[in-house]
């Protein structure tokens, strides 16, 4: 009898976690949506169909047009990894002008926040052909600076100089100021961007809200043909 | 619907191709083979069968005929056999009813969640591709990280292409059915009853699943055959299973192989097992000898494997500069912040939490013995390879921690159930004992 008593309260307690495992994971909820769900949906749904890894718009292009080669593939969005993987085939060759523009933005640029003495950027850039203006963002109507610019990347502690330039101008609130370079160095989603502005004193930096590095495209749009179109999703050639 | 059927019909597929050859090959109620239980049998098998597919991975044989050649050879031993062969004597328990359904269940949450980590959809599913869309080894050079190891992926994309071909994650339940075979495998060795040891692995299944870990990354297999390797390695230790101790070298060494080709550091991990084996059980020479040819054997092919197909380590992953540039502030600096991330990140494996206590208390507690002599040199090398790679490894030592650590650390944490397993067989007696008279004797003085 105690035998039977000890088997039925593990056999209570076994349930009891199984429960918990379901409960604890969402199972019964997840299983009504493996039902009711088909696997494309549930894909588009966790990568996104044009934003984050834009899975879905790329299935939707190869089904479409039945792709015998492996286009190439460039997303914007810098906080997922390269989404090639959902339409990838090693049995065909990449053919470069085909270009599926991802997440394409319609301004590039890069957001400099003071730190200190420097002024840093959180966000970064991957597909840039190099700087076309900067804009400063000024708590005072204007603000002479009389400095060189060094923009440079860092990482581990290396600095990478991405462009050093003498500036000299009377600097008025968000005025779009021309600054030209053509460079392929301030690409990278790895390595944070800095601006140094060496001889602006503590006081002009402290005036100075934000800076605007307004970026080139690498891949602009109107030297292609558009062939595909979703949001700021684009297939062209 | 559909989807489901497919689930379901994949686990059995998976199920069927690894419950034989060994099973047929147990003709004679006397032979080795049948004192291994029948988890065991199937761990044996799907050893067997990984070692198959990593041969045909580097010689470049169509998958295919790996299977069809393994249902002949099953047909072959099956007819060979077929008038000593009993099916009645396979016994489907309740122990593995419930292993089953967790399969399906963990299935379940994978057809569900789906998304890749992001070193799956970097490079992970890129090999898997390679061998989904049968291409050959060498076509890996023409894909991020060449120099990664492959087996894990081709073990994927097999079971992808078979019996379905269809959704993508059905390879992915492979890595669900050894996960829950490993736990279900070491609890087994537990001295209690069949319930108590399902509890357990269900207790064990609760505090290290979650869907990361089935997200591509190969950190689950190196876990769970590391845990299946602890229980052959058990058996080591035991008397009862002193009389196949070269059965037990051969499925190590075939653990070893399987390791090498699954991650890098999963090498170590198994050259550690094999090392600590050596320096804690009075081994046999004929045993030792077939451990040290076996393991140089294997590192041998490895060598082998590397240069043929001239797989070059991507040198920005040791960056010997750094590496040689042992400043001792640097160093000390270093050892900071390893240790420090290392107790924050010990925390966070919560096997780590329950076993080594038990562990330490054991060592400290009880007579030593080999098993746990055993136990503890493993966590010795297994620290000293944290601290020694992520001293050497790159300049910024912390990047390289957060993003890694937790999971190097998983990848052995299962071993440390050994320590559970120690406790409960040869202590937890004596232990409740000791409760029970010294909560007796302060009722009594109560009484008095």
């Amino acid at each position: 009898m105690a035998k039977k008593n000890k088997k039925n309260i593990g056999i209570l307690i076994i349930g009891f976690l199984i429960l918990s495992f379901i409960y604890n994971h969402n199972l019964f909820r997840k299983l009504y949506n493996v039902f009711v769900i088909n696997h494309e949906s549930r894909l588009t749904k966790k990568y996104g169909y044009c934003f984050r890894e834009s899975v879905g718009f790329l299935r939707m292009l190869k089904k479409k047009y039945k792709f015998n080669f492996n286009p190439l593939i460039i997303n914007y969005e810098d906080a997922v990894p390269s989404s090639g993987w959902s339409i990838y085939d090693n049995n065909y060759r990449t053919d470069n002008n085909h270009k599926i523009l991802l997440n394409y933005p319609k301004n590039l640029s890069l957001y400099f926040k003071p730190l200190n003495k420097i002024f840093y950027a959180r966000s970064t850039v991957n597909h840039s052909n190099g700087i076309s203006n900067i804009i400063f963002d000024l708590k005072d109507k204007h603000i002479r600076i009389d400095s060189k610019i060094k923009i440079y990347r860092k990482i581990f502690n290396k600095k990478e100089i991405v462009l050093e330039e003498n500036f000299h101008k009377l600097v008025e609130n968000n005025q779009i100021i021309p600054f030209e370079f053509n460079t392929k160095k301030i690409n990278s989603i790895n390595k944070p961007t800095f601006i140094e502005i060496p001889d602006l004193s503590e006081d002009q930096i402290g005036k100075i809200n934000s800076i605007i590095l307004n970026l080139n495209h690498e891949f602009n749009l109107k030297d292609f043909t558009i062939i595909e179109k979703f949001n700021n999703c684009y297939y062209v050639k | 619907m559909t989807e489901i059927i497919e689930i379901l019909i994949q686990i059995l597929f998976i199920l069927f191709i690894i419950s034989f050859p060994i099973t047929l090959l147990e003709t004679d109620s006397k032979s080795k083979i049948s004192t291994f239980s029948f988890i065991d049998k199937l761990s044996i098998n799907l050893i067997f069968l990984i070692n198959i597919l990593f041969f045909a991975s580097i010689l470049n044989i169509n998958s295919k005929y790996i299977l069809y050649l393994y249902v002949i050879l099953i047909i072959f031993l099956y007819f060979f056999n077929f008038r000593k062969f009993n099916f009645i004597n396979i016994k489907l328990d309740y122990y593995f009813l419930v292993l089953l359904f967790f399969i399906i269940l963990i299935s379940i949450d994978i057809a569900h969640e789906l998304y890749f980590a992001w070193d799956t959809q970097s490079f992970w599913f890129f090999k898997t591709l390679n061998f989904y869309q049968n291409q050959k080894f060498e076509n890996l050079k023409n894909l991020p990280d060449f120099d990664w190891p492959h087996l894990g992926t081709y073990i994927w994309s097999f079971f992808w292409k078979f019996p379905f071909s269809g959704y993508e994650y059905l390879g992915r339940i492979t890595y669900a059915f050894i996960y829950v075979l490993s736990i279900f495998s070491i609890t087994e060795i537990l001295k209690v009853s069949t319930y108590q040891k399902i509890i357990f692995a269900i207790l064990f299944i609760s505090l290290t699943y979650n869907y990361e870990l089935f997200s591509g990354l190969q950190d689950i297999m190196v876990f769970s055959l590391i845990l299946i390797a602890s229980k052959f390695v058990f058996y080591f230790f035991e008397k009862q299973h002193k009389f196949k101790l070269l059965e037990l070298t051969f499925i190590l060494l075939a653990i070893t192989n399987i390791l090498c080709w699954i991650k890098n550091e999963g090498l170590f991990f198994i050259y550690f097992l094999i090392f600590c084996i050596f320096i804690t059980k009075n081994l046999n020479l004929k045993i030792k000898t077939l451990l040290i040819i076996g393991s140089l054997t294997i590192f041998f092919i490895k060598i082998l494997v590397v240069n043929y197909y001239e797989i070059n380590f991507n040198p920005e992953y040791f960056e010997l500069r750094e590496t040689l540039n042992l400043e001792i502030f640097n160093l000390f600096e270093k050892i900071k912040i390893v240790s420090f991330y290392l107790l924050l990140y010990l925390t966070q494996v919560p096997i780590y939490l329950l076993t080594l206590p038990i562990l330490i208390y054991t060592s400290f507690k009880y007579k030593m013995k080999d098993i746990t002599k055993f136990n503890l040199f493993f966590l010795i090398l297994n620290l000293s390879f944290i601290y020694i790679a992520f001293l050497f490894k790159m300049s910024d030592t912390e990047l390289q921690i957060r993003y890694s650590m937790k999971r190097v650390l998983f990848q052995t944490s299962g071993f440390y159930f050994l320590a559970i397993v120690i406790f409960i067989n040869n202590y937890l007696h004596s232990f409740n004992q000791k409760i029970f008279s010294s909560s007796k004797k302060k009722n009594i003085n109560l009484d008095g």
